[in-house]
């Protein structure tokens, strides 16, 4: 089989494993073997593409029953992979294997598996034949393929609290933003009379016409409600509150992603107004935004999901605002970053599955001291939160940090402290992010046990395999920075702004430069700072060495007396009762600083791990409380004002 | 043969200067000297200079508890680790001339080192289950916040002065900014840098946890909040990693804001006759004066004469007052002043 039909069978692999699934699907062994290979195979069949498309800059246009453009017109279905695309593509397809690798045995408890898997594997088709058609009428469809499967898995628990709630709103406010594709689609092929993106990218820089940017306001607005950028948020934060884990995963590390493919392909391809100061704006502002507030928003919340949700879309602004620098390195560390979200964000939400698992609950205020009865899962999840937070030597740290470049870069070239105001947010949500999971950490691995917990073990193998893949990548990613910046993200780079190559390689060589499309030359980019984690690494090691061997040689730990002490402790608090502070643990952690008196009346808030914090900020605080109301009306307010607003800044302003 | 010979270089760089050894030593000089100078302050003897060296080797001897709540292995583990990273940060900041690991991390990147040993603590408090170490540490969570912004503020403002006077637009790496001081003279000789560096001085506090901004370890509320578990060994090794971050936040300083003074201490001895080595040590003995002096002024002065902040004043404090420090630097950085 030669290389051009792979794209084709990595897409048909998951749509088959989901009809099969429906057809076999009720004997586990046989539904379990379709799963895996179903995902397994569009993930070899995606690195097999690796060599030629990122190393030998290849793009593969496959015309679908070989209906090949003729007379400069394109008018069959094609499929166009180029290095974004298969970057896109990679991301999606280990998340989505590793997801599968998850819920053999996460959902082996729930009734109607075989729905699940069949949905399951419907989304993931959707995504990506969305980041691999080469038409913008395909990708609508896949968008509605995969909108529906979404909303349906969100709602598949639908005995749990809020779940069909969830899904409503999320149908809703996705189907505004499917509707604003479907409309942009539209307005479009009445502009061009093609809807082919090559031929479209070909023909659209020239003609940027009141009706083409309105086109471009759609667009973009129906693939921010993909990505669940502000304003879009507060669907995200249900979906994952009422999601099986595994779906979360594929929500926050596939679905968003798919939201970003969509609006980098649009504005830097498509339309290529990423040269336009105004566009920049918008994507830098829109993507700052979204990190501060969802950032934020996390902090306010107690539930370990939805408070994952609230980051993930928080990360997702780091991407948005490093795509939206139009440099060499804002792409290419944009791009970085979404990769590792997809890995340390798959990570935590699987680590909360776990959680949810084993004790039926994802509130932090009832957690607690799990670390002790889960030591796995405690520490992937650790590995998890420091990627996320930007702890070196992780991946999280890599991203950030070029992203911090990238943007300060800008700043200092273009002269504009709209740059800096960017550099400065995303370094402050970054401690705030730490701050965020320190709170988790503490409510849910570290503290005190709870009675009702006592009996709580670890999670399968399978599970911690699942879990293990990702922390492993999350390690490796922030180690070989300067290995995934070459073979991965560069060349996605390169392709962003190769829009000629792209256009050439599906309506034949010259086309573009017939529209008077001037070539783009190969980008590089030098980083201003010095980050080498492996030989950080291996100081950090030698140190810890001589500390240890220091610390050893005097008997670091005295283990009988330790065991003594434990022992003796124990028989105290038998003979005792409860021990200090676990009668108040069914009100909340902290009561015990309250000498007795409800929280609300107290005048410092001990139940509130950042109080300092959010004392000075209570203003924002309750007028966000205020705003996130959870009625799906002023959600679709929202996002009809966001598309108004959109509509009105690409009129005036393009 | 050269490869044997390098690697010696570096592990005397790692264990020795500037180093493990270096760090003990001096880390805990400092705090004695600190102890001394806030109790001549306030009119009381004090304890001897050497009197951590005492506290530390004591503590070593004594008896390691841990909670039946705990995690152990974090529990004991979490100490070591941020001793190393704090140990390993100080191998990044150049002396003077002299950086030991040039190649590794720039100031960003050390911002976020700095991070490493304040999480290790953090980590080990939330390890232990007590919930004195739960308040300790959500308020250490708060004070990192506090501090963060306008850290990250002088730092910009910094690499921004360098990266103009450089032409490169911003400079980040923390040897470059020595150099560029070795010859054109101290920054905090540039006016658009006294704010950034003012705000410097009130960071140092913050981030090393003395009065008035250490709501986190309030021994007389909160039995020192996060070390309240901690017993013997585990806490020695805190005790002196807290001793060594008072000699990195002070020698981090003297590398962005008195780098210039090296210089001038080169050129003076390049008139006389004197060896590379013999000025090296004059060097390191500078330094090491520099340091005793920023503690004296910004953590004994301050300590002797304020009581504590509440966490949401000392929040409150830094995101107004030393924030706005900062960005006067930035914005006169900014625009070339």
């Amino acid at each position: 089989m030669s290389i051009q039909h792979f794209p084709i069978c990595a897409i048909m692999a998951y749509f088959l494993g989901a009809f099969l699934i429906v057809i076999f699907g009720n004997n586990r062994a046989l539904r379990n073997i379709i799963g895996f290979l179903a995902t397994a195979t569009p993930l070899c069949l995606l690195i097999g593409l690796v060599k030629p498309i990122m190393l030998g800059t290849d793009v593969i246009a496959y015309w679908m029953g070989n209906r090949v453009p003729a007379g400069g017109y394109a008018i069959g279905i094609a499929l166009e992979v180029d290095a974004m695309g298969l970057f896109f593509g990679l991301l999606i397809a280990t998340a989505v294997f590793v997801a599968m690798l998850y819920s053999f045995s996460y959902m082996s408890h729930d009734d109607n598996e075989p729905q699940y898997y069949t949905l399951f594997l419907m989304l993931c088709g959707g995504v990506m034949g969305f980041v691999l058609s080469g038409d913008l009428f395909n990708m609508f469809i896949m968008i509605e393929i995969l909108t529906f499967a979404a909303v349906a898995l969100t709602a598949f628990r639908n005995t749990a609290n809020g779940a069909l709630e969830a899904a409503f709103k999320y149908l809703v406010v996705g189907c505004i933003g499917s509707s604003c594709i479907l409309a942009g689609t539209i307005m479009l092929y009445a502009q061009a009379h093609t809807l082919n993106f090559a031929q479209l990218a070909a023909f659209l820089p020239g003609k940027l016409n009141t009706a083409t940017v309105v086109a471009y306001a759609l667009l973009f607005i129906g693939f921010c409600t993909k990505a669940f950028i502000v304003p879009f948020h507060p669907l995200a934060a249900d979906a994952h509150g009422a999601a099986p884990a595994p779906v979360s995963v594929l929500i926050s590390g596939v679905l968003t992603k798919s939201g970003l493919y969509g609006i980098i392909r649009l504005t830097y391809i498509l339309f290529r107004v990423m040269n336009l100061g105004t566009v920049q704006f918008w994507l830098v502002f829109l993507g700052s935004v979204s990190m501060f507030v969802c950032v934020t928003m996390a902090l306010a919340q107690h539930d370990f999901k939805r408070l994952l949700a609230f980051h993930s879309i928080s990360q997702i602004g780091y991407v948005l605002t490093a795509a939206g620098l139009a440099t060499a390195l804002g792409i290419s560390s944009g791009l970085y970053h979404a990769m590792n979200h997809t890995l340390f964000k798959g990570l935590l939400f699987l680590c909360a599955g776990a959680v949810l698992h084993e004790t039926g609950t994802t509130d932090l205020g009832k957690l607690g001291g799990l670390s002790r009865k889960m030591p796995h899962t405690t520490v992937l999840f650790l590995i998890g939160a420091f990627s996320i937070s930007g702890v070196p030597p992780f991946n999280g740290f890599a991203s950030k940090w070029m992203i911090y470049q990238a943007t300060y870069q800008k700043a200092v070239e273009s002269g504009n402290i709209g740059f800096l105001m960017a550099t400065i947010v995303a370094l402050v949500t970054s401690t705030l992010t730490l701050a965020s999971f320190v709170k988790v950490t503490q409510s849910v691995f570290f503290g005190q046990l709870p009675k009702e917990y006592e009996n709580v073990k670890e999670v399968s193998f399978g599970m911690r395999l699942a879990m293990g893949i990702l922390a492993l990548l999350c390690i490796l990613t922030g180690l070989f920075p300067g290995f995934v910046t070459t073979y991965l993200t560069e060349p996605a780079a390169r392709a962003v702004f190769g829009a000629n190559q792209y256009i050439n390689a599906m309506m034949g060589s010259g086309y573009a430069q017939g529209f008077g499309l001037a070539d783009i030359l190969p980008v590089s980019f030098e980083a201003a700072g010095i980050w080498s984690p492996i030989s950080w690494l291996c100081l950090l090691m030698i140190m810890l060495l001589a500390v240890a061997i220091v610390a050893v040689s005097s008997k670091y730990d005295q283990v009988s007396a330790l065991a003594k002490t434990a022992a003796a402790a124990e028989a105290a608090e038998a003979k005792a009762g409860p021990r200090y502070g676990s009668g108040a643990l069914a009100e909340g952690k902290y009561e015990l600083f309250f000498g007795g008196e409800e929280s609300v009346y107290s005048q410092v808030g001990g139940d509130d791990l950042f109080w300092g914090f959010k004392h000075n900020w209570r203003h924002y605080f309750s007028f966000m409380h205020e705003l996130h109301s959870g009625i799906v009306n002023d959600y679709a307010l929202w996002a009809v004002i966001a598309l108004a607003l959109a509509m009105l800044y690409a009129m005036i302003i393009l | 043969m050269s490869i044997i010979i390098d690697g010696l270089k570096y592990l005397a760089y790692i264990l020795i200067f500037p180093g493990f050894l270096f760090c003990f030593l001096s880390g805990l000089l400092l705090c004695g000297i600190d102890r001394k100078l806030v109790a001549r302050m306030q009119k009381r003897v004090g304890p001897p200079i050497l009197q951590p060296f005492y506290d530390f080797f004591k503590l070593l001897g004594k008896e390691t508890i841990v909670p039946v709540t705990a995690n152990r292995t974090v529990f004991l583990i979490a100490p070591l680790v941020g001793l190393a990273a704090q140990v390993v940060l100080q191998l990044f900041i150049p002396v003077f001339s002299f950086n030991a690991f040039h190649g590794v991390a720039d100031v960003i990147v050390i911002l976020y080192l700095l991070l490493i040993p304040a999480l290790s603590v953090i980590l080990g408090a939330a390890s232990s289950g007590s919930p004195y170490s739960g308040v300790g540490l959500s308020r250490e969570m708060v004070t990192i916040l506090a501090v963060e912004l306008p850290l990250v503020l002088v730092l910009l403002s910094v690499a921004k002065v360098v990266g103009n006077a450089m032409g490169t637009g911003l400079c980040f790496s923390l040897t470059d900014i020595v150099n560029y001081q070795l010859t054109h003279g101290s920054l905090i000789t540039k006016l658009s840098m006294i704010p950034a560096a003012a705000a410097m001085l009130l960071i140092i506090p913050g981030e090393t946890g003395s009065h008035p901004f250490d709501a986190a370890e309030a021994e007389t509320e909160i039995c020192e909040g996060m070390l309240a578990e901690y017993s013997g060994k585990p806490l020695a090794v805190y005790k002196l990693s807290h001793a060594v971050k008072l000699l990195t936040m002070t020698t981090l300083f003297v590398a962005l804001f008195l780098g210039g003074i090296g210089g001038g201490i080169e050129r003076a001895m390049m008139t006389s006759a004197i060896g590379g080595a013999f000025c090296f040590l004059i060097e390191i003995l500078i330094l090491f004066l520099l340091c005793v002096c920023l503690v004296a002024v910004c953590i004994s002065f301050v300590h002797a004469v304020t009581a504590r902040l509440r966490i949401e004043q000392l929040f409150k404090y830094y995101w107004t007052v030393v924030t706005g420090l900062a960005l006067i630097s930035l914005v006169m950085a900014w625009y070339g002043l």
